[in-house]
C-alpha cells in the first residue's frame, strides 16, 4: 500500500512538473509536493508512530522517495532558468569591416620571415640615390644600356631613382663590414610606358650574404626554401647562365612553373619553367667597393620583383592595380 | 635569332652523335636560352623533280597552261598550272597525286574542266622562300623524278635563342659560334673554315681610319670579274630559314657571313668606291640611308665616307649610292670592326637598330674581320671560279688586340664550385670553348681567345663561370649556410614600419595603398598648386618628386570617391624634402562634410594610440599656423612627442576638397617617420595598486566661449592630492564631462573628504569662468 502510494505521489509531481513553463508555477508545485505541509512530509512525520517492524520496512524508502521528488523539482528549476528567452533575430549576420595591407606588404613580411629565419636582417635603402651607388659601385659601366635615360629617371640635382634595390649591397657593406647576411626589400623605378604588365614603379628584394666558403650551392638551398615557404607548394628551382655587372659567375633562377608543375603551359611557354631570380657570386670589384677584400671572402647576392610574385601569388592579372589605390582591389589583402 | 641545325652540323665533326633535337634543353642550361625549337621540310612529302614536256594554254581560262610533265615515271603526267613561268624544258618541284603539301592531300581533280594529276609548286608553297611570283626553277641537271629533299637541304631544324641572352657573348652572334659550344656541351669536335687566302702581291686600297677610338680595324678587298650573280638554292633556304630575304649572290654573301661568324659586312659596287675614310660626322647634316628614310646626323656618329661624300652610317646602315646594282661584277668588300657604344648611341639617337647595329654593340672581336672576308671570297670563288682578286687584303688595325692570360688558382677554382674538379675536365672544357691552357700544380695559366676577350672574359671568376656551366649547373644541390649564432643587425625600421601598417589596417580598419613618388602634374594644376623640388629629366608630365606624402595622395582619394562615400586609407612612402630621402607615414580620413568633427577627432585618437601602444608615448597637438595654402587655415595642428614636432595632422581646404569630391570632408596626417623610427620607446614601469578603495566623480563642465584647451588647463591647475587621474569622457554641444578618479594611499577616502574635493573643485572652475553642472 505504502509503496503505490509513494510511487503514485512521485508520478503525480513529475506530470505536473512537465506541463510547468514557468519558474513560479514550479515553485507552487514545489510546496504543493515537497514543502513542509505536502503529502510526503506528513507521512515523513507520521513515520515515528509506525511499529519499528514498519520504520524499518518503510523508512529509508519514503525518506529516498522525498529526496527524489526534491530533486526532480530542482531539475526542473534548472532547466527553466537555463532556457533562454531569445527574444532577438539570432540568425542575423552582418558583413565584417575590415581594413587591409598591401598585397606587396603582406608577401614582403612572409619573405622577410622566412629569410630572418635563416639569419638574414632586413634594411631599407633610399629611393632616391646617387648614381655611385645604383651604378658605379656595382660595376655597371658608364657605356652599359641600362644607364641609358630611357631605362633610368635621372633627377635634376644630380641624383636619380634608384633602378635596382642592388644599391643596397654597397650600404650594406660599407655599413656593416663582412660577415654579411642581409636582405633588402624595396622599391625601384624604370622608365616603362604602363601597360597590364609594365610599371616604372614596382618592388623588388636583394640579398646578399658574404662569409668565408659561401657558394652558390648555399643561394639555391636559399631560394628553393623562400620559394616553397611563399607558395606552399614544393617549388624546384634551377639555374641557367646569366649576365649582370654585379654578380660573376651569374646565374638566372628559374623555378618549377606553379600552373602546370612543370609540364609545361601557356604561362611557362611550354618549357615547364618560369624564371624568377638573378643571381650570381658577388663580383670582386663590387666586394672591393664595398670595403671587402675578394682574396679573404666569398658571397652570393640575389634580386627578384617582389611584384611579379605578389601577382603570381595572389594571381594579380593587370600590375596597374598595385599602385592605383584602389580600394575596391586592395580591401581583399586583409590577412595578417 | 634563329639558327639552322644544318648549318651548325656543317661545322662539326661526326654530327650525327648529337641528338639534334633535344640538345637544345641542355643548351637552355649550359649557355643562352633556347626560345623554340621548329622542325622544317615535314609540311610536305612525295615532291620530286619534273620536267615540263608540253605547255598549251588553258582554253578555259586566261591565265593556266595545261602542262605534261615528266616525273620520272615514264608516261608524262597531265598538269594544270597557273603560274606565269611555265615553259617547256622547266625544271620544277611537282607534288604527286596522293602527296601532301602543307597538310593537305593533294587529289586529281579537274581545274575548270581539265584533269589536273598533282601539282607544281613555289617556294613559298614549300616553305623554303617567300616567293610566290611562279613555280620552283631548278637546275637542269637535277634527276627526274628524285624526291627534291634529296637535293635541297629542306629539312632542317630551326631554333630560337632569346636575343637578351647572348648580351655580353657577342661570339654567339654567329652560327660558328653556337658550333663551338655545342661542341664543348657533347665532346665533339669544331672544324676550321675553308676560306681563301689572298696573295697580296697587288695594291693596297686607300682606307683611312680618322678616329681608332670608335674604328678599331678597317679591312677592305676589291674582287672583279664577278659574273654569276645568282645565289645557290641551298643558300637561299639557309638565309630564309633564319629570317633574311635572298636577294643577290653578293648580299646574301655578306649576309650569310653575318650569320656564320657574326661579323657584319658590307659589299660597295667598286665602280663608285674612289677612297675610304671613317670619320665623325658633322652636326646638323643629313644623310639618305639604303631604307630610302633621310637621316639627320650628329657629330658624334661615326661614318664611312667616300671621296667627299658619306657612304654609309658605320656598322648601322648603308646608303643607296653604293648598292650593289644587276650589272655590278667588281665589288669593294668592307669587314670592320667599330666601337660597341658608339654604335649603340648612333643606333639608338637614329631609331635605327640593324642586324648589323645589332651584333656591333656587343663587342666584337676586331680579329675576325679578315677571315671573314677570306671567308667570304671563298664561298663567292665557287660560284665565279673566274672571279680575278683585284687588291691586296687591305688591314687598317691601329692597336692589335692581342690574347690575354688570366690565372686561375685551383684552390678558388673549388671553392666556387664547392667541389675539386680534374684536371683533365678542367682543360677539356676550356679547351672546346677556345682557351688555351697550361696545367701547373696549384693554378691554370688560361690564354682567353680575343673573341671571348672583347666583353665577358677578365677575370678569374669569368673562367669560372665558363667551367661551372658546361660542368652542368644542375649538378650543384642546394647546401643550407653554415650560420655562427652571432645577433644580426635590428632591423628597427623595417620592423616599425610593418607594426604600424598592422596597427592601422587591423585596429581602425584603414586600407593601405601605395603611390607614386612623384606628384600627378594633371591634379597639381586643377587644385591649383604650384610645388617646386627635385624634377626628373626628360620628362613632360608627373616630373616633380614630392615633398608632401598625403597631397600626392589626393588623386587616390579622389579615385575612392567614386566608389565610396567615406574611406579611410594611408601610406608609408618616400618624400623629398631638401634634397633629401624622407620616410612618412600619411593617414587620410574621408568622410561627408558634415562629419568633419567626427572624421578630425578620430584622426587625433588614431595618431594617439598609435604613440600609445608603438612607443608608449603621449601625443600633444599644437596649433600650427599653415605654410601649405591647400590646408585649411585654422584647423591645422603640429603633432608633438617629448615637447618636439613630430608630424602634423591637417584638413585639406574647401576649394581643393570640392574639386575631389562634393560636400566632402578630407583630414590627412603627416608623421616624420625617420624620427618615429628613431623614437624610444618609454620603459614601461609597474605601478602600485592602492590598498584603498577609489572613487569615481563625474563633472561637467559648461562654457560658451571657450575650447577644451582652456578647461584643461583650468584642470590641471586644480591642486588635489586625492587626483589619480582625470579624462574628458564626452563632449555634447558645449558641455564637456570630465571623469575623476579619486584616492589615497594611506585610508580610505570618507564621504567629508569627497565633500571637500567637490565644494573646492566647483569653487576653482567657477574662478576660471566656467560653469559647472552641480
Amino acid at each position: 500500500m505504502m509503496e503505490e502510494k509513494l510511487m503514485k505521489l512521485k508520478q503525480e509531481l513529475e506530470e505536473k512538473l512537465e506541463s510547468a513553463t514557468k519558474e513560479a508555477d514550479v515553485l507552487n508545485i514545489k510546496s504543493l509536493y515537497v514543502g513542509k505541509k505536502s503529502e510526503i512530509s506528513g507521512i515523513l512525520a507520521s513515520l515515528k508512530d509506525m511499529s519499528i517492524e514498519d520504520k524499518k520496512k518503510y523508512g529509508s524508502l519514503i525518506n529516498n522517495t522525498k529526496k527524489e521528488m526534491e530533486t526532480l523539482v530542482a531539475e526542473r528549476l534548472e532547466a527553466l532558468e537555463n532556457k533562454s528567452n531569445i527574444t532577438f533575430d539570432d540568425t542575423v549576420d552582418f558583413d565584417v569591416e575590415t581594413g587591409s595591407m598591401h598585397p606587396v606588404t603582406i608577401l614582403t613580411k612572409e619573405i622577410t620571415d622566412s629569410l630572418k629565419r635563416m639569419g638574414f636582417t632586413v634594411v631599407l635603402g633610399p629611393e632616391m640615390e646617387s648614381e655611385y651607388y645604383n651604378f658605379e659601385a656595382l660595376n655597371v659601366p658608364k657605356d652599359h644600356p641600362a644607364r641609358d635615360m630611357q631605362d633610368t629617371y635621372f633627377l635634376d640635382n644630380g641624383m636619380l631613382l634608384r633602378t635596382q634595390t642592388s644599391d643596397n649591397q654597397i650600404h650594406a657593406m660599407e655599413n656593416y663590414g663582412a660577415p654579411l647576411r642581409i636582405c633588402a626589400p624595396g622599391r625601384v623605378f624604370r622608365n616603362e610606358d604602363l601597360d597590364a604588365n609594365h610599371e616604372n614603379t614596382f618592388y623588388q628584394i636583394e640579398g646578399m650574404v658574404i662569409d668565408k666558403g659561401v657558394t652558390i650551392e648555399n643561394l639555391l638551398y636559399v631560394m628553393q626554401n623562400l620559394l616553397k615557404e611563399v607558395f606552399h607548394e614544393d617549388v624546384r628551382v634551377r639555374l641557367r647562365p646569366g649576365f649582370f655587372p654585379f654578380t660573376e659567375p651569374s646565374y638566372e633562377m628559374d623555378m618549377s612553373c606553379l600552373i602546370c608543375g612543370g609540364k609545361g603551359c601557356p604561362t611557362c611557354k611550354n618549357s615547364g619553367w618560369i624564371e624568377m631570380v638573378g643571381s650570381g657570386m658577388v663580383h670582386p670589384n663590387v666586394l672591393r667597393a664595398g670595403g671587402i677584400d675578394p682574396d679573404e671572402y666569398t658571397g652570393f647576392a640575389f634580386g627578384f620583383g617582389l611584384t611579379r610574385l605578389a601577382m603570381m601569388k595572389y594571381k594579380i592579372n593587370d600590375i596597374r592595380v598595385l599602385n592605383s589605390g584602389d580600394i575596391r582591389y586592395l580591401r581583399e589583402f586583409n590577412i595578417d | 635569332m634563329l639558327i639552322s641545325c644544318n648549318k651548325l652540323k656543317s661545322h662539326i665533326k661526326n654530327p650525327e652523335d648529337i641528338d639534334w633535337l633535344n640538345i637544345w634543353d641542355t643548351f637552355t642550361l649550359r649557355t643562352a636560352e633556347v626560345e623554340g625549337v621548329e622542325v622544317k621540310g615535314n609540311s610536305f612529302d612525295n615532291v620530286v623533280v619534273a620536267e615540263i614536256m608540253e605547255c598549251i594554254p588553258h582554253p578555259d581560262s586566261d591565265h593556266m597552261h595545261v602542262l605534261k610533265v615528266d616525273c620520272g615515271d615514264g608516261e608524262p603526267i597531265q598538269v594544270v598550272c597557273g603560274a606565269p613561268n611555265v615553259r617547256v624544258g622547266l625544271k620544277t618541284a611537282y607534288v604527286k597525286v596522293g602527296g601532301h603539301i602543307g597538310g593537305l592531300e593533294i587529289k586529281a581533280r579537274p581545274l575548270r574542266g581539265i584533269l589536273s594529276n598533282g601539282m607544281c609548286c613555289s617556294g613559298r608553297e614549300l616553305g623554303i622562300s617567300d616567293n610566290h611570283e611562279g613555280i620552283l626553277d631548278l637546275p637542269t641537271d637535277w634527276i627526274n623524278g628524285t624526291d627534291i629533299k634529296e637535293y635541297l637541304p629542306i629539312e632542317d631544324i630551326v631554333v630560337e635563342i632569346d636575343n637578351k641572352s647572348l648580351t655580353n657573348r657577342p661570339d654567339l652572334w654567329g652560327h660558328y659560334g653556337i658550333a663551338r659550344e655545342i661542341c664543348a656541351i657533347t665532346n665533339h669536335e669544331l672544324l676550321p673554315l675553308d676560306i681563301l687566302e689572298i696573295a697580296n702581291d697587288s695594291e693596297d686600297l686607300d682606307i683611312v681610319i680618322k678616329d681608332d677610338n670608335l674604328c678599331y680595324r678597317y679591312t677592305g678587298l676589291k674582287i672583279e670579274n664577278i659574273k654569276n650573280n645568282k645565289t645557290p638554292m641551298d643558300m637561299q633556304i639557309f638565309l630564309y630559314y633564319v629570317g633574311m630575304r635572298s636577294i643577290s649572290l653578293l648580299v646574301d654573301l655578306t649576309n650569310y657571313l653575318m650569320m656564320e661568324l657574326g661579323e657584319p659586312m658590307h659589299a660597295f659596287d667598286a665602280r663608285v668606291v674612289k677612297n675610304i675614310e671613317v670619320g665623325l660626322a658633322r652636326d646638323g647634316d643629313t644623310y639618305t640611308t639604303l631604307d630610302g628614310e633621310e637621316r639627320k646626323l650628329t657629330s658624334d656618329m661615326l661614318m664611312i665616307k667616300n671621296g667627299d661624300k658619306y657612304f654609309g652610317i658605320a656598322g648601322v646602315m648603308g646608303g643607296l649610292d653604293s648598292e650593289i646594282l644587276s650589272d655590278t661584277t667588281s665589288v669593294f668588300l668592307e669587314s670592320a670592326c667599330f666601337n660597341a657604344a658608339s654604335i649603340r648611341r648612333t643606333a639608338a639617337s637614329l631609331g635605327l637598330r640593324t642586324e648589323a647595329s645589332a651584333r656591333y654593340e656587343k663587342s666584337l672581336d676586331p680579329n675576325m674581320t679578315d677571315l671573314a672576308i677570306k671567308r667570304l671570297a671563298y664561298l663567292l670563288k665557287l660560284e665565279n671560279p673566274d672571279m680575278h682578286i683585284a687588291s691586296n687584303l687591305t688591314d687598317v688595325y691601329p692597336r692589335v688586340l692581342k690574347e690575354s692570360t688570366i690565372t686561375l688558382d685551383k684552390k678558388t677554382l673549388s671553392l666556387y664550385m664547392g667541389r675539386t674538379l680534374e684536371d683533365d675536365m678542367v682543360v677539356n672544357i676550356l679547351e672546346k670553348l677556345g682557351f688555351k691552357v697550361n696545367v701547373e700544380r696549384d693554378y691554370y695559366d688560361i690564354t682567353v681567345p680575343t673573341f671571348r676577350a672583347t666583353k665577358d672574359i677578365k677575370i678569374k671568376e669569368d673562367i669560372i663561370e665558363e667551367i661551372a656551366r658546361i660542368y652542368g649547373l644542375e649538378n650543384f644541390t642546394p647546401v643550407p649556410l653554415k650560420l655562427d649564432l652571432t645577433i644580426t643587425e635590428h632591423e628597427t625600421i623595417y620592423n616599425q614600419e610593418y607594426e604600424a601598417k598592422n596597427l592601422l589596417a587591423t585596429k581602425f580598419d584603414m586600407n593601405e595603398v601605395h603611390s607614386y613618388i612623384w606628384y600627378d602634374t594633371n591634379l597639381l594644376k586643377e587644385l591649383n598648386i604650384e610645388k617646386k623640388n627635385v624634377r626628373i629629366l626628360g620628362k613632360e608630365s608627373n616630373n616633380i618628386l614630392r615633398d608632401d606624402l598625403s597631397l600626392s595622395l589626393m588623386n587616390i582619394v579622389s579615385l575612392n570617391f567614386k566608389n565610396y562615400s567615406k574611406f579611410s586609407i594611408f601610406e608609408i612612402g618616400t618624400i623629398i624634402e631638401n634634397n633629401q630621402n624622407k620616410r612618412v607615414l600619411s593617414l587620410i580620413l574621408t568622410d561627408n562634410e558634415k562629419c568633419l568633427e567626427e572624421a578630425y577627432n578620430k584622426a587625433k585618437n588614431i595618431v594617439k594610440y598609435l604613440f600609445k601602444v608603438l612607443k608608449h608615448k603621449e601625443v600633444t597637438f599644437t596649433s600650427n599656423i599653415n605654410e601649405q595654402s591647400y590646408y585649411d587655415e585654422s584647423l591645422g595642428k603640429i603633432i608633438n612627442v617629448d615637447n618636439t614636432k613630430i608630424g602634423t595632422l591637417n584638413v585639406l581646404n574647401k576649394t581643393c576638397t570640392n574639386k575631389l569630391g562634393k560636400k566632402k570632408c578630407i583630414v590627412t596626417v603627416d608623421i616624420d617617420f625617420d624620427k618615429y623610427v628613431l623614437l624610444e620607446k618609454e620603459p614601461i614601469l609597474a605601478k602600485e595598486i592602492s590598498k584603498y578603495p577609489e572613487v569615481e566623480l563625474d563633472y561637467t563642465i559648461i562654457t560658451n566661449n571657450r575650447k577644451y584647451d582652456y578647461i584643461k588647463e583650468v584642470l590641471s591647475s586644480f591642486p588635489s592630492k586625492l587626483i589619480k587621474n582625470y579624462r574628458l569622457v564626452e563632449v555634447y554641444e558645449n558641455k564637456y564631462l570630465i571623469r575623476y578618479t579619486l584616492g589615497s594611499s594611506n585610508k580610505t577616502l570618507e564621504q567629508k573628504d569627497l565633500q571637500t574635493f567637490q565644494e573646492r573643485f566647483i569653487k576653482h572652475i567657477k574662478d576660471h569662468n566656467l560653469m559647472i553642472v552641480e
